[in-house]
């Protein structure tokens, strides 16, 4: 039931973002092909890349938020002791919150991609799955770690406010100094597909950067651990 | 594990940066009584309570409830299994309607009793569909120990639990803890209403600035505890009435107003030993024992 609790608890966040997302991709695939002219081959796959990089943003934005809350922010609201007097260690606690989450995220990031493949083929712009799949791995698998941020943030910071707005300055922060130093190890530029996309043609590689993708990973389930770590050592 | 004692502590303690909040705690409550926990605000009593729910480290010193280790996470978890606790400020989820609430927390617990559940439902009068945010604060309190008596536990917590209840809602819940405890499940309760603590508790447990002052059977307290008023022909010595049992001595004058734990009889003879014109004893309520002990020292 700890399940149930966290699906009560960020349900309204996950429908209005899933709600937000789906209907945004959808709408501007469907909108955008009105501005293409029949000529130009490439630029319905330039359309899709820029829906990424909206979608990118919109998503990074809704996990961040469902990564909010857990038994510091009870803490805080005073509803603490009601979670930590069942019979439940803290290490699920923390585990069934990541894993609604992770489950929410991945819906988030697999339906607005359903929804742009079907407008693209009943307006007779079939895409391939590959290219749908690909978008997604990279969303998910490249993007988790900024779900797992918020998560990590939200074991140390409290506030309502307080909380997203630390998650959200490190994610900008860290796009920012990666751009200026390290371009090839920013993560929003392997999300979005920027590392990844051929100029000419704006179809994603066949060769994804799976290193990317697993430091990714690797680094979001270190970022889980140590949330994990910090909410056992904590005192309520 | 003990067969005597559900909570047992030793050398208990709590400090938050240069404050003590418990002070070597050697706590002992009989398994299948009621004992009381007696306090003024910030005497340490909550801090002890999230001590032996594993909300919060000890600093020092350790302890057990039902015999499971408190400061081992794996066993804290196995007594919270058998501990029901109501906390101070009733927290429940406002998200949850009052049905999802108790769905939610009969859950975890087996022996959940559907029979109890549904006839305190009806007692306090909870409506299933309410979102718990919607309820007052009555039936805040009222939910919150419906959660605690049908799961059926070994001991129960519950601190200020009558706390927001009406007059009503006091009587029925005093009654069910008197029932619970004839089932053989043992209650330790943190009050400030002392009248409700004479009328069910065996035991009385009495904390000052995180220092236990009083362990003691609600019976004894009654059976030695007196207030020995007496009256010399001038003004006497205090110190001579400094003798064992004797916890506080108020002088005006010619006259005397001694406070004794024990051995009344001493003081008296003492008393008529020094000449006393008038000596009444009078024997000492629960609210006067308390007062007379949590006063500044």
């Amino acid at each position: 039931m700890l399940w149930y609790k966290a699906w009560l608890e960020t349900r309204s966040r996950f429908l209005i973002s899933l709600a937000t997302l789906t209907l945004f991709s959808a709408i501007f695939v469907e909108h955008a092909q009105g501005l293409l002219r029949p000529e130009w081959k490439s630029d319905f796959n330039r359309l899709l890349f820029v829906n990424q990089q909206f979608l990118v943003i919109m998503w990074i934005l809704s996990v961040v938020l469902l990564g909010m809350g857990g038994i510091v922010r009870e803490k805080a609201t005073g509803i603490s002791s009601l979670t930590l007097a069942l019979p439940v260690s803290r290490q699920r606690l923390v585990g069934v919150r990541v894993g609604v989450g992770v489950l929410e995220a991945t819906i988030l990031g697999v339906v607005p991609w359903i929804a742009v493949f079907f407008v693209s083929f009943f307006a007779r712009k079939p895409i391939s799955i590959t290219q749908v799949a690909s978008y997604v791995l990279l969303l998910l698998g490249g993007g988790i770690i900024y779900f797992a941020l918020a998560v990590l943030v939200s074991s140390l910071v409290s506030g309502e406010y307080s909380a997203p707005a630390v998650a959200f300055g490190i994610v900008l922060l860290a796009a920012m100094l990666f751009d200026a130093w390290l371009r090839q190890l920013n993560v929003w530029r392997l999300v979005t597909g920027d590392l990844s996309i051929n100029r000419s043609t704006y179809l994603l590689s066949e060769h994804l950067p799976w290193l990317g993708i697993l430091c990714s990973m690797s680094a979001a389930s270190l970022m889980v651990v140590a949330s994990i770590i910090v909410v056992q050592r904590r005192q309520f | 594990m003990t067969d005597e004692a559900v909570i047992l502590t030793q050398a208990l303690a709590k400090t938050y940066r240069n404050a003590e909040a418990v002070r070597a705690l050697n706590l002992s409550v009989g398994r299948n009584r009621i004992t009381a926990f007696l306090g003024r605000n910030g005497a340490g009593k909550s801090t002890t309570i999230k001590m032996l729910l594993g909300m919060l480290r000890p600093t020092s010193g350790s302890g057990t409830v039902i015999g499971w280790e408190i400061t081992n996470a794996k066993e804290n978890c196995e007594l919270r299994r058998r501990v029901a606790y109501v906390a101070e400020d009733k927290p429940l989820y406002g998200y949850m309607t009052v049905e999802q609430t108790i769905r939610f927390a009969s859950s975890f617990y087996p022996d959940w009793r559907k029979d109890m559940e549904k006839k305190l439902l009806k007692d306090y009068e909870l409506p299933p569909e309410r979102k718990v945010k919607t309820l007052s604060k009555g039936m805040r309190t009222k939910l919150a120990l419906l959660l605690a008596f049908a799961r059926r536990p070994n001991l129960l917590i519950l601190d200020e639990p009558s706390e927001g209840l009406d007059p009503v809602g006091i009587e029925h819940l005093l009654q069910t803890l008197v029932a619970q405890s004839a089932e053989g499940v043992s209650i330790f309760f943190s009050s400030h209403q002392i009248d409700e603590v004479e009328r069910i508790a065996d035991q009385v447990c009495i904390l000052e600035k995180g220092c236990l002052l009083v362990d003691a059977s609600l019976d004894n307290l009654r059976q030695f505890y007196r207030r020995i008023d007496l009256v010399f022909p001038s003004a006497p010595s205090e110190r001579e009435f400094r003798i064992a049992g004797v916890e506080r001595i108020q002088a005006v004058s010619n006259r005397l107003s001694v406070f004794a734990s024990k051995n009344a009889e001493a003081v008296i003879e003492r008393a008529h030993d020094l000449n006393a014109v008038s000596v009444e004893v009078a024997p000492v309520g629960l609210r006067d024992i308390f007062l007379e002990t949590v006063k500044e020292r």
